[in-house]
């Protein structure tokens, strides 16, 4: 008797188990509860890492009455999103990428919205010696000695772009660095994860201020090279075309990237940061490409 | 005409047969026992009977009917017969459920199950047991369990493999207890195989002697126990004193044996220079210290070889020229005190003499 | 050792004050493992039966295969569930990707071969004679069949509660398919992946007790259902 009871309790809390998991379940064009709109937004590491999304994401949502759902991803991920149509709108940093995105038609205009700089940071005591140079120049010297550890992104994000362009630029061959050594480390991670990586190892790397400023308190590195044309790391919104996936939620995507560019928001997005870090995470940039 | 009949029934495994040549034909209504060593293929041939398995070859009849092929005909008859394992398996479930599955695939109503169940747990005594969990029930309750779970769908024949030998001796005799009064009381055709010559004699009226695959003989109890057919039955049952001998005299029915040099006079039908086994039972032999008065034809001398105490009996091996194997109780023993090197005198009647043919 | 004992005071915390990101996300690991396993079970006994009672060209091999799947890597079904789910897949038309029922497809995928090997294994675990003996007592076929699945039923049990521990404790393809969005396809699971990537190992060790816990209720829970 008492195992029929238990018996009926389990196979009770297995079905209830159903009916909440179908309930919650209800893909686009739901069954069993009023569905909200869903607009789905792949967003650099960096812009989640600092916060910044957690910040807009309610606010977005409540003026136009969607669900936001932000996926965490590198640039190189967002953008593959962003081809086949999984999601609807990216924001990422990696203006030649962008721009091709743009001419192969999976995008529909490339809208920078916010900017701030990258950095090179490293341990306190800069073994490398490389404090005050120029980024190139810090890179050079870094293959040059070639025992201070590197920890890059490694994960073809809009960082790692950065990353990329001042090797070439410094003169080397991207293939060569990979295989220059040890002390050149691929983490194959996000901003947050890498700057923690990097800290662990007493390392440097490569970081966008922003999340560098939101991880001070969990790293123990500090800023060595921080000026540089180089540096410049410009935040643009694109929304997917519908033209090549028509499933697409276009007309959100489109109130995505106006609410980006708007006064309000670029207004909020320069005040950033302000009140915890004491300077502010970005800079606005409405619609236009900064200047150096 | 009989219930159930086999033609030419065989069964092979793994490519050995296992048994031969079995034609067999069962009344309903009588209790028919099946007696054999172990391996001899009585399980194998219940099975066939039970149409649980298929015969390499042979067919087997069940109420007129050649049932031997089609599997639903088999279903069909297999519902109208039950069988009980040796070792029976209960589901896990309690007493009452375990007896109420075959009603309940049968489609029939609770209140009918019901019923049914209580009367059978009752026939077989474990009413009081109905809602213990089977799988904790002693071997003799299994068995009864199972013996109640077979009957409740009131089958026209029942089978039962060994019923008791697993069983303590208390058991069993509970468990033949209850087939005794179900073979009173319902007019079930019973078919059991055992290797107790003792219970087939108790529980049936007609026995068949199954050997290395074969029936060597049918008959009624009393014509297995007093005049087996063949050496091989005679060891079976029980005859302990196989004596190989040759016919030398004969005098109407009256025959002379000589058996190693002594004079054995018997009744029968055998001539002269037949080579016969003479069969005597233990307890036909009267064991006497003097010279017995009594009218019993074959009187010999001889000394005490053993002495064996088995249970309530005693056990005497006679050297007379030839091996006699007597018994008394274990109380005469002790008062003639019987004992290694006495002389006795082994004395029987020619009548209680079997003979069988010997070949060679 | 403070780290570990941080987590523990946080995991107390985080359930004392019945935290409601820590509870909806324990509710939703929750609920995608019971309704995969639920879903897959109930596929999975009869087909698993079927399979068991039946005698067929090829039964030993697919059983082989069957249980050669049961350690499947969780990103190798993430994957190919993303491939079939993408937009630009050959079930895009669904727009599933990124939601819940997505990582139901795949835990389904994931643990259907436990599930399925297993109970298999239970009915083979029920001495032949068993049936034998229902078909001596008349049972046809099936009820001979179903008599078997009733002695084997805990076993049988046995079997959807692995289903369930695997899909609850997965990773791989949540991330890949469900996209890990906050206050939609976040798992426990997810969440620690998260937490300790992006550094905040104290919350993460508290999660992953939470986990460990709600592992250990539910198997207790069962367990005593199985002591008969």
């Amino acid at each position: 008797m008492q195992e029929r009871i238990a018996f009926c309790l389990f196979t009770g809390l297995l079905v209830l188990g159903l009916l909440l998991g179908v309930a919650g379940c209800s893909a686009r064009g739901g069954e069993l509860l009023p569905k909200k709109e869903r607009l789905r937004v792949a967003t650099t590491t960096s812009l989640y890492d600092t916060g910044l999304w957690g910040y807009l994401e309610p606010m977005f949502e409540e003026k136009y009455g969607v669900e936001v759902d932000v996926l965490y991803a590198g640039t190189g991920i967002a953008l593959e999103y962003g081809r086949r149509g999984d999601v609807d709108v990216i924001t990422v940093h990696s203006k030649a990428r962008e721009e091709a995105f743009v001419s192969e038609g999976y995008g529909v205009e490339r809208v920078p919205f916010a900017y701030n700089y990258f950095l090179i940071v490293g341990p306190d005591s800069d073994p490398a010696g490389i404090k005050g140079m120029s980024p190139e120049g810090a890179f050079a010297k870094l293959q040059g000695t070639g025992s201070e550890a590197f920890v890059s992104r490694g994960d073809d994000s809009g960082t790692h772009g950065k990353e990329k362009a001042i090797w070439e630029s410094a003169g080397f061959d991207y293939e060569d660095v990979r295989k220059a050594g040890d002390w050149y480390i691929e983490a194959g991670r996000g901003m947050g994860p890498t700057l923690l990586m990097a800290s662990e190892k007493q390392a440097y790397t490569l970081a966008d201020m922003g999340t560098f400023l939101a991880y001070k308190g969990k790293i123990d590195l500090v800023p060595i090279v921080d000026k540089g044309s180089a540096l410049l790391n410009v935040y643009s919104a694109i929304a997917c075309n519908p033209d090549k996936n028509s499933k697409v939620n276009h007309e959100m995507a489109n109130n995505m990237v106006n609410f980006l560019t708007s006064p309000e928001i670029q207004e909020l997005l320069g005040d950033y940061g302000t009140e915890e870090y004491g300077m502010s995470l970005f800079a606005p940039c409405a619609g236009a490409e900064p200047s150096s | 005409m009989a219930l159930l009949e086999t033609i030419n029934l065989a069964q092979e495994y793994e490519g050995q047969p296992v048994l031969r040549d079995v034609n067999l034909k069962i009344d309903g209504g009588e209790a028919f026992a099946l007696i054999g060593p172990t391996g001899a293929g009585k399980t194998t041939l219940l099975r066939l009977l039970d149409l649980l398995d298929v015969p390499s070859s042979g067919s087997v009849y069940f109420d007129g009917v050649d049932v031997t092929g089609s599997g639903r005909q088999r279903l069909e008859a297999r519902r109208r017969m039950s069988f009980v394992q040796q070792k029976p398996i209960v589901f896990t479930m309690n007493v009452y459920d375990n007896v109420a599955c075959g009603l309940r695939w049968r489609r029939q109503r609770n209140e009918t199950v019901r019923q049914k169940v209580d009367s059978a747990l009752e026939l077989v005594g474990m009413d009081d047991c109905r809602s213990r969990d089977a799988r904790t029930l002693s071997g003799g309750e299994t068995q009864r369990v199972a013996i109640a779970r077979a009957l409740v769908t009131e089958p026209e024949v029942l089978f039962l493999d060994e019923p008791t030998a697993n069983l303590d001796p208390v058991s069993t005799s509970k468990v033949e207890e209850v087939l005794a009064h179900i073979l009173r009381e319902k007019r079930t055709t019973v078919v059991m195989a055992t290797h107790d010559m003792a219970q087939g004699q108790r529980l049936s009226s007609r026995i068949g002697v199954l050997l290395k695959g074969e029936i060597q003989q049918i008959g009624s109890p009393g014509e297995i126990f007093c005049s087996p057919g063949s050496r091989e039955v005679a060891e079976l049952v029980g005859v302990e004193n196989i004596l190989a001998g040759t016919v030398v005299e004969k005098e109407d029915n009256l025959v002379t044996i000589d058996v190693n040099g002594s004079a054995i006079q018997a009744v029968s039908d055998d001539s002269v220079g037949d080579g016969v086994y003479a069969l005597i039972r233990p307890e036909d032999i009267t064991l006497t210290l003097a010279q017995p008065t009594s009218s019993a034809r074959n009187v010999f001398e001889g000394r005490i070889a053993r002495v064996n105490a088995v249970g309530p009996l005693t056990r005497i091996e006679v050297d007379c020229g030839f091996p006699l194997l007597g018994v008394v109780t274990k109380w005469s023993a002790q008062e003639l005190e019987l004992a290694a090197g006495r002389q006795v005198y082994a004395s029987f009647k020619a009548t209680a003499i079997h003979t069988i043919n010997r070949w060679g | 050792m403070t780290e570990l004992w941080q987590g523990v005071v946080r995991a107390v915390e985080l359930i004392v004050a019945l935290d409601p990101e820590v509870m909806e996300i324990a509710g939703r690991s929750l609920a995608l493992a019971a309704t995969s396993c639920g879903i897959a079970s109930l596929v999975c006994l009869p087909l698993g039966s079927l399979i068991h009672f039946n005698s067929f060209r090829g039964k030993r091999f697919l059983v082989n295969l069957i249980q050669t799947f049961y350690s499947i890597p969780t990103v190798a079904i993430g994957l190919f569930v993303f491939v079939f789910l993408s937009r630009v897949g050959p079930l895009g038309e669904l727009g599933l990707m990124f939601t819940p029922a997505a990582i139901v497809i795949g835990q389904m995928l994931l643990v259907t071969p436990i599930i399925l090997g297993l109970t298999i294994s239970a009915l083979r675990g029920v001495d032949k004679a068993l049936p034998e003996t229902a078909i001596s007592l008349g049972a046809d076929r099936v009820q001979a069949a179903v008599l078997t699945i009733r002695e084997a039923r805990f076993a049988i049990l046995t079997a959807v509660i692995m289903g369930f521990g695997r899909a609850i404790s997965e990773v791989g393809l949540s991330l890949m398919v469900g996209g890990n969005i906050k206050g939609f396809t976040r798992t426990i699971t997810t969440a620690i992946s998260l937490e300790t990537s992006k550094g905040d190992i104290e919350l993460s060790i508290a999660l992953g007790i939470i986990l460990i816990s709600l592992a250990l209720v539910i198997n207790i829970a069962l367990n005593r259902l199985q002591q008969r």
